[in-house]
């Protein structure tokens, strides 16, 4: 008991110091000159309240703790809520067909803003899938993937702006260039290890994007680019004479152009452009999920994960360390320039402010919170991470706070991510 | 005032819910969105237009409202992202809001009116100055703020005409809205044959300026000019003094702000800023800057008058068409003069505030100004 | 000619200046990295922290009428360190005990979700505008021409230097010849091994956070001092550059972090000197690819010892 009166004490004591001076004290202005002045007495109450209420949980914890029920709960994933391996099988192909069909009939069925959210959860997927490449199975930490998410996005930018390139013409080559600046950078690099590495990726996202807002000429600096097309859909005409166009969403096309709704003599719609968007990236999702499944099963994508658990180990056996890598971290960067193009045909304009370090981190978060290689653990942070500040806008300027607490909560209670990867394995039964 | 938005923030947030929820059923309010930062490192402006706007809405529906039915104003936090801005504008879309008032930072405003235009809602931003977003020929997206390439020459013309310094150095924060007066500054400068001899960036942010006020010194730059706002010329300032350099400084509305007093001190004294006509100085306000005081907010922000004329001229326009078909406002926008706490203002063909004009003052120390005039 | 020199010498100072500020954030990054290896994200937020507290002290005891520096130096140093440590304690507790052992991503998602919170919460409480307060410390030395260009140095300047200098020694001798610093060497070198020698690693790591969060609160202190001016999110970039120091001096070493600021910080103002403030960042990114290109565990690392 005096054990517990002393650490009770002494939590009281933290929380005090942690809440008072910043919660209780305020500093303002009067005239031109600062001052300190107190809070309402409310939140004097507040203080109060919460630093009895830890001095109180800490006194009694054993107690309480054994009212909650004997021990505490151990931190747990939410694999242990999911059914067994064997059922597992089982639930696998009806399920990811359902999961399939929903997100097929989700724009029709959901209101636009719900889709146009869906499209937005639909680019940190690819994102957040492409990095787990490079940090979930290769293990390289990456704090620099926004640089390569800009280069995709300018890319289609700008060649859509000077030479009015189609956004299928633009979307392998924003790949590809993303992919060789994931090159062209990897190659020094990759003999750097850990935290090293993450500093230097950190360093050549910055250095990305303050070029981008330095280089005016090209890019339009803090400006931006704006007035960037949206996606066309390829069709077949056959009406004045046989030719393939582009359909357009809008009320009226640009040249060379049919809005889809007279090619299909249809009243416009102005959703629709917003539902074509989004399947568009539940397309191009679905595209680099496959990729990325099958570059998972094939000898490179084996080498990733080996390399990830034991470098010495590769090498002793043949592998080829910085081919492996440079080859995950050219194929991470080369989907991060697929979402970079699609970020900015949704988007229709672009500046250097989308591509801050911040931006990264949400990435990086997706990927450690959805289990560090696992596809679906990815998908499901992604929707996590982007709509849990959407929900949070109820709390208004509270939202911010709510997602960082999130992020920490959620670290805790689920320290291997939400779905961590599951190889076939087999248990031995012990008797 | 901040805890007073916080001790709203559940009642408010009941409120917002409420209002989704029975969207259909009561036909009769007018719902207008407040769109922009209230997160974010420059929520400070979003609070500016939210005092701004809100007080507007509470005086309106004060005074019986308009044409009886009553006006609501929704917040929706974009915290300056461009991504959230999109997602913000479909969401207005979505609840079927036909109003918007904002946004505030020009790379977010740009993304969200392509939205508001395709959906025939009406935009009005009460602070994004960068002259491209009216240049697209856009119908429903509008603005109570001067443009940039109408400061820039203002200053321009002040400081050639008036100053006639013999090395200028114009200095920027390469952001939108600093580059964009920056350069229209220089450009005046340099037609008018004076001699800029740095142009050059800083980083948003930065806190040491040392480095750039030694080279102004030593390249003997006698005035300079910059685009940005408070926290980073503030900080110029308060270091050129401490470092003995005596140049003039001029800067923008975005650096005509209380708080470069508290963090030049005395070295504020006698920088000229170009502002829009100080709103909250003049007489006819009397009673509405006191009802900010009452509700201990502060009408001096730069766009709180501007975001409260926002909403008037909505309110007006919906009173004087009985309709909230915004096809018919913008035309009567277009073609109708209205009466707000920023004087008689109307709207050219783009959708730009007619007869906008800065005026250049000399800032005090003590957080005043005076016209040069 | 004069001039000339005069310039370099102004922008050298200049640097020097920059760098030890963030040097004095810096030893906090390298302090927990060199004991736990793992990177505080969230110390940015307590020196921001730290700044704000320095700030009440101060003004509090000028509304007092209590000016004497020397008592205000005491009070805000006092102040802030002991509000920062705190919350060092808080962060080591919630977002790194709980997560240790694991991987090492993981308590680094949980520190930047505790950057975030940090940030909001003095958002929040405090308010989205910056605040500014007068210098305390004023005046310094000039030389040079009467009529030239003359180059200065301010005495806030000098107390900065001499600040990081303490600091640095001190925590270099705390850490060579202290009882908890000889522990927290053996923490550092093997946690589990240090535990069984019954060191209580659990306070060792807790007093390393600690340690850092206070020497994040006299870098706030000193810096608001400077400065004078602070905001909910001057945390962010501070922290990044004084990581991005750390890193390059060799993360883990002391003598590291110091020359780390300061070549960062001398890179910069000599772009900002002679090139262009734009490209500053650009520049000293760029230096710090380059040096690890040659030295891929910063300037005075240790190599990393491949362990088989």
């Amino acid at each position: 008991m005096r054990n517990n009166l002393s650490s009770a004490l002494f939590a009281a004591g933290v929380t005090f110091i942690l809440s008072f001076p910043l919660m209780g004290l305020q500093l303002t202005t009067e005239g031109v000159n600062l001052i300190v002045a107190t809070s309402p007495a409310a939140t004097f109450g507040y203080i109060a309240a919460g630093v009895l209420a830890v001095f109180f949980v800490q006194l009694f914890k054993e107690q309480i703790l054994a009212q909650l029920g004997k021990a505490k709960p151990r931190p747990g994933t939410i694999s242990n809520f999911l059914p067994t391996d064997a059922t597992r099988a089982k639930l696998i192909k009806p399920g990811v067909l359902l999961i399939i069909l929903g997100a097929l009939m989700w724009p029709f069925i959901m209101e636009r803003g719900a889709t146009d959210l869906a499209t937005l959860v639909l680019i940190y997927v690819m994102l957040g899938l492409g990095l787990n490449i490079v940090v979930g199975l290769a293990g390289l930490l990456d704090l620099g993937y926004v640089a390569f998410y800009a280069v995709g996005a300018y890319t289609y930018a700008l060649l859509a702006q000077d030479f009015g390139w189609s956004f299928w013409a633009c979307l392998p080559l924003g790949g590809l260039l993303a992919a060789l600046f994931g090159f062209l950078l990897g190659f020094p690099v990759l003999r750097l290890r850990g935290d090293y590495l993450a500093i230097v990726t950190l360093g050549f996202g910055e250095i990305i994007r303050i070029l981008l807002n330095n280089l005016t000429d090209l890019t339009g600096g803090p400006n931006g680019i704006g007035g960037i097309p949206k996606p066309t859909l390829p069709a077949i005409q056959t009406d004045p004479e046989f030719s393939v166009v582009g359909l357009e969403f809008t009320r009226r096309a640009s040249e060379g152009n049919v809005p889809f709704h007279e090619f299909f003599g249809m009243s416009y719609d102005p959703a629709s452009k917003v539902v074509f968007l989004y399947l568009l990236a539940l397309l191009l999702v679905f595209l680099t999920l496959f990729v990325i499944r099958r570059l998972i099963r094939m000898p490179v994508g084996r080498a990733w994960e080996a390399l990830r658990e034991d470098e010495i180990a590769c090498r002793s056996l043949g592998l080829n360390r910085t081919a492996i890598k440079l080859s995950a971290f050219t194929m991470g960067a080369a989907f991060a320039g697929f979402a970079g193009c699609f970020f900015a045909a949704r988007q229709g304009f672009i500046n250097p402010e989308s591509f801050v370090f911040k931006e990264s981190v949400i990435i990086l978060a997706i990927v450690v919170l959805g289990g560090m290689g696992s596809q679906i653990g990815v998908i499901l942070a992604a929707i996590l991470i982007t709509i849990l500040p959407e929900l949070a806008r109820e709390f208004q300027e509270y939202r911010e706070l709510m997602f960082g607490l999130m992020m920490v909560v959620m670290m805790i209670w689920s320290p291997q991510g939400l779905l961590p990867m599951k190889r076939p394995h087999i248990e031995l039964k012990q008797e | 005032m901040k805890k007073k938005v916080a001790q709203k923030v559940l009642g408010l947030s009941a409120s917002v819910l409420l209002a989704g929820s029975f969207s259909l059923a009561n036909a009769e309010t007018i719902k207008i969105a407040i769109a922009g930062p209230q997160t974010g490192d420059v929520a400070q402006y979003g609070d500016m237009q939210v005092i701004g706007a809100e007080m507007a809405v509470e005086q309106i529906n004060a005074a019986g409202g308009v044409n009886g039915d009553k006006i609501e104003a929704i917040r929706y936090d974009d915290a300056c992202e461009p991504k959230q801005a999109v997602a913000v504008a479909n969401k207005i879309v979505n609840d079927g809001i036909k109003f918007v008032v904002g946004h505030l930072c020009s790379g977010s405003t740009q993304p969200a009116s392509d939205v508001y235009e395709d959906e025939g809602i009406l935009a009005i931003s009460p602070a994004s100055t960068n002259p491209e977003i009216t240049q697209r020929g856009y119908k429903m997206i509008f603005r109570t703020i001067g443009l940039d390439s109408h400061q820039g020459p203002t200053a321009g013309r002040y400081i050639a005409d008036k100053i006639k310094p013999s090395k200028v150095a114009v200095i920027h924060d390469k952001q939108q809205y600093g580059e964009g007066i920056a350069t229209a500054v220089k450009k005046t400068l340099e037609e008018k044959g004076v001699n800029v001899a740095l142009f050059e960036g800083v980083n948003k942010g930065d806190k040491d300026f040392s480095p750039l006020i030694a080279k102004l010194q030593k390249e003997k730059v006698d005035f300079v000019y910059y685009g940005g706002y408070h926290p980073e010329l503030g900080q110029m300032l308060r270091q050129a003094a401490e470092k003995g350099f005596k140049a003039k400084f001029m800067g923008p509305e975005g650096v005509g702000n209380k708080d470069i007093s508290q963090i030049a001190g005395d070295a504020s004294e006698g920088l000229l800023v170009t502002l829009p006509p100080a709103f909250d100085q003049r007489p006819e306000n009397k009673d509405l800057v006191q009802a900010f005081k009452d509700k201990s907010e502060d009408p001096s922000g730069a766009f709180v008058m501007t975001s409260y004329a926002a909403v008037k001229v909505i309110a007006d326009a919906v009173a004087a068409t009985k309709s909230q078909d915004t096809d018919a406002i913008q035309e009567y926008l277009r073609s109708h003069t209205f009466k707000t706490p920023m004087g008689e203002i109307s709207f050219d063909d783009k959708g730009d505030l007619k007869g906008f004009d800065f005026e250049v003052y000399t800032w005090h120390a003590d957080g005043s100004k005076s016209s040069v005039n | 000619m004069l001039e000339v020199t005069l310039y370099f010498v102004q922008q050298l100072i200049n640097g020097i200046t920059i760098g030890s500020t963030y040097a004095l954030i810096a030893i906090g990054y390298t302090m927990v990295y060199g004991i736990i290896g793992m990177i505080n994200f969230a110390h940015g937020e307590v020196y921001m922290i730290g700044t704000y507290i320095a700030f009440m002290a101060i003004t509090g005891l000028s509304m007092l009428g209590i000016e004497f520096l020397p008592i205000v130096f005491a009070v805000a140093l006092i102040s802030s360190m002991l509000v920062s440590s705190t919350f060092g304690l808080a962060i080591e507790r919630v977002a790194y005990r709980p997560l240790r052992g694991g991987n090492r991503l993981i308590p680094l998602i949980s520190a930047i979700g505790m950057s975030f919170f940090l940030q909001n919460y003095v958002r929040i409480s405090q308010g989205a505008r910056d605040i500014a307060m007068p210098s305390v410390v004023t005046g310094g030395w000039n030389f040079g021409p009467e009529h030239g260009f003359q180059a200065s140095i301010s005495y806030m300047q000098i107390i900065i230097f001499i600040a990081t200098f303490i600091s640095m020694t001190a925590l270099t001798l705390f850490i060579s010849r202290s009882r908890l610093g000889r522990a927290c060497r053996a923490t550092a070198q093997d946690l589990k091994m240090a535990g069984l020698l019954g060191i209580n690693t659990n306070n060792v790591i807790a007093a390393t956070f600690v340690i850092g969060a206070a020497l994040a609160a006299v870098a706030g202190t000193l810096l608001g001092m400077y400065y004078g001016v602070a905001n909910a999110y001057i945390g962010f970039l501070a922290g990044l550059k004084a990581f991005t120091a750390a890193v390059l001096g060799g993360i883990g070493s002391l003598p590291g972090a110091m020359l780390g600021g300061l070549i960062l910080g001398i890179s910069e103002s000599m772009t900002a000197a002679y090139f262009s403030t734009e490209y500053k960042d650009v520049v000293s990114f760029g230096l710090l690819v380059l040096i690890l290109l040659f030295k891929p565990t910063g300037i005075l690392g240790k190599p990393e010892v491949e362990k088989i």
